[in-house]
């Protein structure tokens, strides 16, 4: 019993100290936005990295998404003779949580296991070491860039993913199960509101984008600079990510729709 | 030695303003000391009390076995790591009693060779030696390409300036890395392990760059290796270190001369003596028949 509760303890310890450094990255990182207004074009870079190359992936899910979703949302609303409001349906569902929410995933399935990979390998192969050896702080070079990047990424992304989703909607509703096409875009322009629906998403999408930017860079800068401390920072990003995002999207929910 | 505010060789090109104050060094003169130098991973004593005193305008070599602590000794006199006990002082500077921008503004007075070479790898070569000139002076383009350039004819790379870091060999890219140690006009190179892996002509040409940059530039190396036949053939000092100690000092012919044991099966590469080949183990026949 002594044994485990000091085991225990060295792993609460553990998760501690890692929270620590973790925060402490924030601040550095955050230390580096005056930085950018200096380098602006280091952002333009890492946004078309971080954001334009995820541009395919979230459009075809986001495509997808929206069919299941009208295919799905049609079988239920048919059944009480509600199947005019589909476009409702879609447009709620994916500007308020599936817009945001599958975009997060989708983020740091590719965004986010790219940059842990990337700044891992630079720490492994000594890159950062060389930036401090030649004073420059690798954080507010390397790092902040990226981290803007995400967080002003993630909404755009989740924004393009909802249009697409509801076009995809509209195709499976309209086009291929007969709902009337004026009912679909009047009642969605009816109901969608602004402050609730657009705006609440867009929240949500910031917050996700911030904290799946900021556990991926400290995963890789955090990540033991061998092949193996580099795959398994990678792997974790993802995890943490999705889980972070899931328990996130919960407690925003909740804050803005709890009544 | 004489005491002045700003650099030993003023850097008209540096845009950082003013450096902390430093000693102005003479050739010759100590322009790294170490003293009492403690140092510990985990449990495992790396440094336990070192002395060393590296001269200006000298080539010095740290050498000793694998593991003990060469590179680290290089992190430490650049900053990268703090001492649990002792003092690094460079150029008159407490290392670790730096602000971060005063240490900054020292490691602009150093270069530095990574054993990887450490190149950019989303730069080609010429981006990545201009790259210290970009972040820490405000030359005009023509001036950086021409000062680029010159850096990297004395590597003898300059046909190589539009290739990116992963199209070079190995020692190519250490001398990438040499011609970018080399971009602000240091008064200090720190080489780790800059042999290791290369082959025949690399080597030579490393070795002869190493020499030939200190003397024309009036530079003080520190060339962190094992290799020691080509180390002795170009340090004017050496300094073996193992086991947290400095083991022996002095010139390579001092040391090829030395009676001390453990130098000198470092020196001759002698597989008994002092160091032991094996690592502590229990006796083979015991630990071979311990299961029949």
């Amino acid at each position: 019993m002594p044994d485990l509760l000091a085991r225990l303890g060295r792993i609460g310890l553990a998760i501690l100290e890692r929270l620590g450094r973790a925060h402490l990255l924030l601040f550095a990182i955050l230390g580096g936005f005056p930085d950018l207004a200096v380098r602006p074009w280091l952002l333009v870079q890492q946004i078309y990295v971080v954001g334009v190359l995820s541009v395919v992936i979230v459009t075809v899910s986001g495509v997808f998404v929206g069919m299941v979703l009208a295919l799905q949302g049609y079988y239920v609303l048919s059944q009480f003779a509600a199947a005019q409001s589909l476009g409702v349906m879609v447009a709620a569902s994916l500007v308020r949580e599936l817009g945001p929410v599958v975009t997060a995933l989708l983020f740091a399935g590719r965004a986010g296991s790219a940059l842990t990979a990337e700044i891992g390998l630079m720490k492994a192969t000594e890159q950062l070491s060389g930036l401090e050896m030649m004073a420059v702080d690798p954080v507010r070079r390397i790092l902040t860039p990226r981290f803007v990047a995400g967080f002003l990424s993630m909404p755009m992304l989740a924004a393009l993913f909802s249009a697409v989703g509801i076009l995809g909607g509209y195709f499976v509703g309209v086009g291929l199960l007969g709902v009337d096409d004026g009912a679909f875009w009047s009642q969605m322009q009816a109901k969608i509101d602004l402050r609730d629906d657009l705006v609440n998403g867009v929240i949500k999408s910031l917050a996700f984008g911030i904290v799946c930017t900021w556990i991926a860079l400290f995963e890789g800068y955090d990540a033991l600079p061998t092949s193996e401390g580099v795959s398994r920072a990678t792997t974790r990003t993802v995890v943490h990510s999705a889980l972070a995002v899931l328990g996130l999207d919960f407690v925003l929910t909740a804050l803005m729709f709890g009544g | 030695m004489r005491i002045r505010p700003g650099s030993r060789r003023p850097p008209p090109i540096l845009s950082a303003g003013t450096g902390p104050a430093t000693v102005e060094v003479a050739a010759g003169e100590v322009l790294v000391r170490i003293r009492g130098l403690r140092f510990r991973r985990g449990t495992r004593i790396i440094f336990d009390g070192a002395d060393m005193d590296i001269r200006r305008g000298r080539v010095t070599a740290i050498m000793g076995p694998s593991g003990t602590g060469k590179t680290t000794l290089l992190k430490l006199i650049g900053g990268q790591l703090r001492p649990e006990a002792g003092t690094v002082e460079v150029a008159g500077l407490n290392v670790h009693a730096l602000s971060r921008s005063d240490l900054y503004r020292l490691r602009t007075r150093m270069g530095m060779l990574f054993q990887s070479g450490a190149l950019l790898t989303d730069l080609s070569v010429f981006e990545n030696v201009a790259y210290p000139l970009r972040e820490h002076t405000r030359l005009p383009e023509t001036m950086i390409r021409k000062l680029v350039l010159l850096k990297l004819e004395a590597v003898g790379l300059r046909g190589a300036q539009d290739l990116r870091p992963s199209e070079l060999s190995g020692g190519m890219a250490r001398r990438v890395a040499l011609a970018r140690a080399i971009a602000l006009d240091p008064m200090m190179i720190l080489y780790d392990e800059p042999f290791t892996g290369q082959d025949p002509i690399s080597l030579g040409v490393l070795v002869k760059l190493i020499r030939s940059l200190n003397d024309a530039s009036g530079l003080t190396s520190i060339v962190v290796s094992h290799d020691v036949q080509e180390t002795a053939a170009i340090a004017d000092e050496i300094y073996l270190i193992s086991n947290g100690q400095v083991m022996g000092h002095g010139t390579p012919a001092a040391l090829r001369a030395s009676e001390s044991a453990w130098v000198r099966q470092f020196m001759d590469g002698l597989p008994d003596g002092p160091v032991r080949f094996h690592y502590p183990a229990p006796d083979l026949a015991q630990d071979l028949f311990a299961h029949a």
